[in-house]
């Protein structure tokens, strides 16, 4: 996938004039907002649960070394094969070479936001090992060369004419139907096929539970299921921070995630896997892979505030409660990972250069912090990577802010805690502000606020301010 | 009759004074002396979402040597009650003594609404208005300062006056300070869809109690939708909602 | 080379600055904790009719045999795959598919994965389980995968039924989590919950059911 990162503002632009993304984004975020609270609802103390679930992965992160050392050393018990990454070309390597070493034409693949991150299956396509998306929103995403539009349904917003013409093009759709249903049933006939051959599967993980050495991963539609069952190698592919210390821990984040992800009490299937299949078992993997991937976080855990963004759990809460996601979808955000915690995460993986707009293109209303299962507190960290900017921090590649600006906030912090320059510059201020200004309101002004008056007016600033005021009221009250 | 210090934002003060006059006018109303501290300047906001955080300290320090000797504080702007609340002892945290002033701040900061509600237990401040009015839940006193009640108690307390449900009445208004101009095209998407629920709830008013939502939802409706006014809280009471011109 | 890039991730994480383990808050327990059988059997039923899963309430293992012949009549069942699991294996499909004229065929009867997968993919119209729990909170199955539960058996068909013996049932996935995971290092090589059929909102956000995995389950509630 292009890293768009630095596109935001133009892409933003583009999609505020797509019509078809403007529909569903009024339609379907109500609608998901709605099934989170009800799925919320239904747990005896929701915000208790929230604050446990913030808890648990503060501690994860707190232990991090110590229980990814636990983990692997069970997850060997149980026969598992660990193999560890340090970064995107590492962990890919790894997979084709072994997809080569066995011969691999082609692998059906579940889910993983941590192999879009290393655009793993363009490595893979490249090698000439064909690389078949099985959720049906990626599959769809994929086919169409597009970013995922939202982190649970990645082409949930495209319109039914795009994929029925999509599946007539590529999976050899007879029939054109606009039927979700009928075209979801081709799509379920194509990609059975795929499974039903399949030698290689590779799948994302959602929890790795040190306390057994088991993997977790939670889907509806049962795709990562056959990917696990059906071929006789699987590669599961885990970003670190995806441990959790006990099994009861990852019961009480399951709850969470499927709540907060799509409002069910539990999605269809929650598949433990605790090694390779037995010897006596008839399917499941002889071999299975567990790769774990560091790209970028272990540095970001080196800093104590940032590394709070390695709690998330992917379940995409944050995204429909955004405001400003909610305004232009998951394209404009230019990578794998869109709304507030692709703001968050973006921003450290790719360094603050490549993605100047994404933590700065928000009003902190803070509804992304109050939907968070883990606590995350994204405003906070938005401000954060904003001061590095400002201060410098070249680990985190910061970008110096324009001098303009720089020497504009010294003054302005100057004379705010001046009050005789504040109230002097009020006064110079004034008329500069009001050169235009019409029936006590100013409509226009040139330079740096012209974003604002495009559409809205603003008052003209007040002849006579609150502190001019306060001196006549002082007068009236003797 | 017991003294309440005013903290009145850069916003009202400059862009919307007669807001101040309003909160003035309720509180000697329910029996309290409003006093004002003429030193006082901005809470430093600004400065601190741009990533100036020690410019923004400058400003803190002097916010808090202006208010430290005051018993209660009360703004009519949430946001700026939650930066002296939870972000001055962030960044405070390096120095000691400073820190330790500011939270002893903290607590004797409110929001108008809460102030009323809360602390002076009043819901009736003898305002009337005929017709419907309807609330947008500002981010800051809703999220920051869990203030959602205590101002719509106050409306319904107004004699005459029903108010009736916004449509997303939580969803940001698209200002956010200098969010509003750096994106301004998501930002005007933000307000218009503000503005459309208000347009669909039937209500003769909109009122709100944050300045920055005031100016941000007023001068979009000023531009584009001059029949409908929006105010904020303290004026609605004050003015039985008729004072509700947007310009000074 | 594998060692030295563990070794490096690892010791990087372990010289970062330090943080303190919160403590967790207490949570209050869920409702299905405090009800008696009767009510964790109508909660478990209520859940699975929310989530369009089919259940039937039968006596005892006779008369889940008779419901089954019901079923596979209105399903049009000629060919079917089964778990040899111990519910299975108490019902003697073997000879209820000769009454029927079902063909019940069971991963063990194919020479190699290849035959069997093929048949479970191709030839089976359903594929027939036992079930090791049942959790009530909300209308899940526990199947835990060994040589008498193969996986695809619960997955591939179109249409999943399960034997549940209302013994198997359980409060919390807690407890069926504790049986599982009890023995160190003695682990099933899968364990999975299954909670109704397969299902997708990936298009424009219509939700349906059997994208990938089954369409339909049918539980046959016994006890």
């Amino acid at each position: 996938m292009e890293i768009k990162t630095e596109q935001f503002t133009e892409l933003a632009k583009k999609e505020l004039k797509n019509e078809r993304s403007r529909l569903f984004l009024k339609l379907i975020p109500p609608v998901m907002k709605a099934k989170r609270e009800a799925g919320m609802g239904s747990l005896p103390d929701a915000p208790a649960a929230m604050a446990c679930g913030a808890a648990m992965r503060a501690e994860v992160l707190a232990r991090l070394p110590e229980l990814l050392e636990e983990f692997e050393k069970n997850a060997k018990a149980n026969g598992m094969k660990v193999v560890w990454a340090r970064d995107d070309k590492e962990a890919n390597e790894f997979i084709k070479n072994l997809a080569k070493e066995k011969g691999i034409k082609y692998v059906t693949k579940g889910k993983s936001m941590v192999t879009e991150e290393t655009a793993l299956n363009e490595l893979l396509e490249k090698h000439g090992i064909e690389v078949w998306e099985t959720d049906l929103g990626e599959f769809i995403a994929q086919q169409l060369h597009r970013p995922p539009f939202h982190i649970v349904g990645p082409a949930i917003n495209v319109p039914v004419e795009e994929v029925r013409d999509l599946f007539i093009e590529k999976i050899g759709l007879k029939e054109p139907t606009l039927d979700p249903v009928q075209l979801g049933y081709a799509a379920r006939l194509f990609l059975r096929d795929k499974f039903h051959h399949v030698q290689m599967g590779i799948t994302g993980v959602n929890m790795a539970v040190a306390e057994t050495g088991t993997i977790i991963n939670v889907e509806n539609e049962g795709n990562i299921r056959f990917t696990k069952s059906s071929p006789p190698v699987q590669v599961s592919v885990m970003s670190l921070e995806k441990v959790i210390p006990t099994m009861k821990d990852a019961l009480h984040m399951i709850r969470l995630l499927c709540r907060n992800c799509t409002g069910q009490r539990l999605s269809v299937y929650i598949s433990m896997d605790s090694g390779p299949k037995k010897k006596d078992e008839v399917d499941g993997p002889e071999e299975l892979y567990l790769v774990i991937v560091d790209n970028g976080r272990s540095k970001i855990y080196q800093d104590a505030k940032a590394r709070e963004a390695l709690r998330c759990i992917r379940c995409g809460a944050c995204l429909v409660a955004c405001p400003v996601w909610r305004q232009v979808g998951g394209y404009a955000y230019g990578w794998a990972y869109s709304g507030p915690m692709g703001q968050i995460l973006n921003p450290m993986l790719l360094g603050l250069d490549r993605t100047q707009e994404l933590y700065r293109a928000s009003t902190l209303c803070g509804a992304c912090k109050s939907f968070c299962p883990v606590g995350i507190d994204h405003p906070s960290l938005f401000l954060y990577y904003r001061a590095k900017d400002v201060l410098g921090d070249p680990n985190f590649k910061s970008i110096d802010r324009p001098w303009t600006e720089r020497q504009f906030f010294k003054m302005w912090s100057w004379a705010a805690s001046t009050p005789w320059a504040w109230n002097m510059g009020v006064r110079m201020a004034r008329p500069i502000m009001n050169k235009d200004a019409q029936n006590g309101v100013v409509r226009k002004a040139k330079g740096p606020f012209g974003g604002w008056f495009r559409t809205r007016d603003i008052p003209a600033m007040a002849v006579d301010t609150f502190h001019d005021r306060w001196k006549k009221i002082k007068k009236e009250r003797g | 009759m017991k003294d309440v210090s005013l903290f009145i934002p850069c916003t009202v003060d400059l862009f919307a004074p007669r807001i101040g006059e309003a909160v003035v006018n309720i509180l000697r109303r329910v029996g309290v002396n409003p006093i004002y501290h003429e030193e006082q300047t901005c809470c430093g906001q600004p400065a601190m979402n741009a990533g100036y955080r020690e410019e923004a300290k400058k400003v803190a320090k002097h916010f808090i040597s202006v208010f430290e000797k005051d018993e209660v504080i009360v703004s009519p702007a949430g946001s700026c009650v939650c930066m002296a609340k939870d972000h001055y002892p962030e960044i405070l945290e390096g120095e000691p003594d400073w820190l330790r002033r500011a939270e002893a701040l903290a607590p004797r900061l409110y929001e108008f609404s809460q102030y009323l509600v809360d602390v002076l237990k009043v819901e009736d401040v003898g305002a009337s208005f005929q017709g419907k009015v309807t609330y947008h839940e500002s981010c800051h006193i809703l999220r920051g300062l869990g203030v959602s009640e205590q101002p719509k108690k106050l409306i319904q307390a107004v004699k005459g006056a029903q108010l009736v449900p916004l449509d997303n009445a939580d969803s940001c208004c698209g200002f956010g300070g200098e969010f509003a101009n750096d994106f301004p095209d998501i930002s005007e998407s933000m307000v218009k869809d503000k503005v459309e629920s208000f347009l669909a709830s039937g209500a003769d008013l909109l009122v709100l109690n944050e300045p920055g939502c005031f100016l941000n939802i007023g001068g979009y409706l000023n531009r584009n939708h001059p029949g409908k006014k929006v105010m904020h809280l303290a004026s609605f009471l004050a003015t039985n909602g008729r004072e509700a011109q947007y310009g000074n | 080379m594998e060692t030295s890039v563990r070794d490096e991730i690892l010791a990087k994480l372990k010289a970062a600055p330090k943080a303190e383990v919160p403590t967790r808050p207490s949570l209050p327990p869920y409702k299905t904790l405090s009800m008696d059988r009767e009510q964790l059997i109508a909660e478990f039923t209520a859940r699975l009719a929310e989530e369009a899963v089919v259940v039937h309430r039968v006596k005892d293992l006779q008369e889940a045999l008779d419901r089954l012949t019901v079923v596979a009549a209105e399903e049009g069942l000629k060919k079917v795959m089964t778990s040899t699991d111990d519910v299975i294996s108490r019902l003697d499909l073997a000879s209820w598919g000769r009454k029927n004229g079902i063909q019940v065929m069971t991963p063990r009867d194919f020479p190699d994965r290849y035959s069997y997968r093929d048949a479970v993919f191709d030839q089976a119209q359903a594929g027939i389980t036992g079930a090791d729990f049942a959790v009530a909170e909300s209308a899940t199955i526990g199947l835990i995968v060994n040589k008498d539960q193969a996986r695809l058996v619960s997955v591939a068909p179109i249409l999943h039924i399960a034997i549940v013996p209302v013994d198997r049932l359980v409060p919390v996935y807690e407890q069926a989590i504790e049986k599982v995971f009890g023995k160190k290092g003695e682990y099933p090589s899968q364990f999975v919950f299954i909670t109704g059929p397969s299902m997708t909102g990936d298009i424009q956000g219509v939700l349906f059911k059997g994208m990938h995995g089954p369409r339909k389950v049918i539980v046959i509630l016994v006890g």
